[in-house]
């Protein structure tokens, strides 16, 4: 983006610029959660089938959930970081490690995913570099694409902030515009009752739909990550996010509507065996998984010839984007964890001549391709078909990449549920400018706290959705769980040698860094707010304790 | 961009756009209930004509937020 938080050397302490503006909060957003609709759709339309809408609502229900602790969170520690702070803050240094590391996870698929979805969508164009058609050659441009954004970054050229703002804006105009032709001249709602009573799935086909759905609302970290540059942040950020939330709800509630209940202009053509197939089959299908949404507007009538020509394009530039964010978050998380002492400190090391941190743009691009090799390996070479099939029921491709995103994001997401309770618990003091609803008042150590029933909802919300992806992705059992269990062998190993507590965590002096955070950040009534309540909440526990 | 982001006319085409999306959700929820009724197929429909009127609102509430402040 605009701003370069890593360009220093590893000696001196970061300065982030504060240069994002509400609508900047939310095209940096935007930017990456709007992209994810691109390819969950067809994902989600491929597993859930007429049952496509209600996974999509039970996910966006979850995710309203998700965000509304983020915008909590967020405001109340405008720092880099997200969620793994929130949680290292709230649970201690080991579970910190942990939500970071499932968030490492994320970033590094969301480097290949998008990049690979991106490649899909100009396939539509150019239908030579289409993965059905030759996937070597989409393999290499893949490749190439994660290579040369990790080169990109490395030499520190990012894409610019006004860039960012007005793709974004022009991706929030045409996801509206297909929407607002496609209910308007095509959508039926008997065709979609009739969708939804006929082809509804297996349960095992529902979790595993609802598992690949959360995908769709991933990303709305970078708002929290960008705290840290926001102006305002206390104030700036619950109105991006709320904004945010709800425009990505209705994208997601809208599409899975509409290509349910869609009468397309043109027939659907069969599927490989010869078969008539429905649209719903049609854009869940191989052949346009990974652009369903291109796929889905061209099918619109009188728009769709409109919409064919410039919806990959757009979306290609979007993906390419979130893509982008994938190797500068995964390179920002790990440089924040290395200032925690939770990643040894090389991950903080800055290349001499360009002052970017390469050690970690290249470690988990690294990380990245070897997931693109893992996703591209059975259709590159057909012996792994075999062995794919009868390992991990055939899933490669896009929907290996879906499967470690979603037990990513849920893992995650669990912590940061905790963490957003026992932050309530231990640190009452802090001001909270945007309080999640529904809160129940209870005291606890002679001083009142209210204790979040959302929190508690949604932790139940997203549990489940990790639960569904362990159940019925093969991928998500095995490699989710095995990357955690690698980071934290890498983790005990590295604070034993450093003389660290592996199970407990250092002292941290969170009050004092809590007064620099909001001086940093200009909330100085906040913060004057803050100190008051400190003096209070240590006056009623004095108070509370017995002489 | 950044001049439109902060001029009243983007506050006002907020205030519109809000508008809109409040009268779409509502006649959306106002349809799905004249068509369906109480049906579980329309529940997706129900919670996305709702997050239409509270984008909506959103918008109002902001705009009337900026109005106090300035």
């Amino acid at each position: 983006m605009s701003l370069s938080p890593l360009a220093t050397p590893a000696t001196a302490q970061p300065t982030l610029r504060r240069a994002l503006t509400p609508w900047g909060s939310f095209a940096w957003g935007y930017s990456d959660v709007g992209a994810d609709i691109f390819v969950g759709l067809g994902l989600v339309l491929g597993a859930a089938a007429g049952a496509s809408n209600i996974a999509f609502l039970f996910a966006g229900l979850v995710y309203v959930c998700v965000g509304l602790a983020y915008t909590e969170l967020a405001a109340a520690y405008p720092v880099a970081g997200g969620g793994q702070y929130f949680v290292l803050r709230g649970l201690g240094d080991i579970f910190g490690f942990i939500a970071g590391w499932a968030v490492l996870l994320d970033f590094t698929i969301d480097i290949v995913l998008f990049a690979w979805s991106c490649i899909d969508y100009l396939s539509k164009l150019l239908p030579v570099i289409a993965f059905t058609v030759h996937p070597w050659t989409h393999f290499m441009i893949v490749f190439g694409v994660i290579a040369g954004l990790a080169t990109l970054n490395i030499i520190g050229v990012r894409e610019s902030s006004a860039f960012n703002e007005i793709v974004s804006g022009l991706d929030v105009v045409s996801e509206t515009a297909i929407l607002f032709f496609g209910f308007l001249f095509a959508f039926r709602p008997e065709i979609l009752v009739h969708t939804m009573t006929v082809n509804w799935p297996t349960p095992f086909n529902l979790m595993n739909g609802t598992s690949l759905a959360i995908i769709s609302f991933v990303g709305l970290e970078s708002i929290s990550q960008a705290a840290q540059e926001t102006q305002k942040p206390a104030s700036v950020i619950p109105r991006t996010s709320i904004s945010l939330i709800l425009t990505i709800l209705i994208f997601a509630l809208a599409y899975s509507n509409l290509a349910l209940g869609l009468q397309p202009w043109t027939p659907i053509p069969p599927d490989q065996h010869g078969h008539a197939q429905a649209l719903w089959q049609y854009l869940g299908s191989e052949e346009n998984n990974g652009a369903a949404v291109q796929v889905l507007a061209s099918l619109i009538p009188y728009y769709g010839a409109l919409a064919a020509l410039y919806v990959p394009l757009l979306g290609a530039i979007l993906l390419l984007i979130s893509s982008n964010s994938g190797v500068f978050g995964s390179s920002r998380i790990a440089y924040a964890m290395s200032q925690s002492q939770l990643l040894p400190s090389i991950f903080q090391r800055v290349h001499p001549r360009f002052r970017t941190p390469a050690v970690s743009i290249a470690v988990f691009c690294g990380f990245a391709l070897v997931e693109l090799v893992f996703a591209a390996l059975p259709s590159l070479s057909p012996g792994f078909k075999d062995v794919y099939a009868r390992l991990f029921r055939g899933e490669s491709g896009i929907t290996f990449l879906g499967d470690l995103y979603a037990f990513g994001a849920a893992a995650s997401y669990s912590f940061v549920f905790i963490a957003l309770i026992a932050l309530r618990f231990k640190e009452p003091e802090t001001p909270r400018r945007f309080k999640i609803p529904l809160n129940i008042p209870i005291r606890y150590r002679g001083t009142r706290v209210e204790f979040p029933l959302i929190g508690v909802i949604g932790w139940l919300g997203i549990t489940s959705i990790l639960v569904f992806t362990l159940i019925t992705h093969s991928i998500g059992r095995f490699a989710g769980p095995g990357w955690l269990l690698c980071g934290l062998i890498a983790y005990v190993i590295y604070r034993r040698r450093k003389g660290l507590p592996v199970f407990g965590s250092q002292r941290h002096d969170w009050r004092k860094r809590q007064v620099q955070i909001l001086k940093d950040a200009g909330e100085l009534e906040l913060m004057d707010e803050y100190l008051a309540n400190v003096k209070r909440i240590d006056a009623e526990r004095a108070g509370a304790k017995p002489a | 961009m950044k001049k439109f982001v902060r001029s009243e006319a983007y506050a006002r085409t907020r205030l519109v756009t809000g508008t809109m999306f409040v009268l779409l959700g509502g006649l959306l929820l106002g349809q799905i209930v004249v068509r369906f009724g109480p049906d579980w197929h329309a529940i997706p429909a129900y919670v996305l004509g709702l997050a239409l009127v509270l984008l909506g609102l959103n918008r109002w509430r902001e705009y009337n937020m900026a109005r106090r402040n300035r």
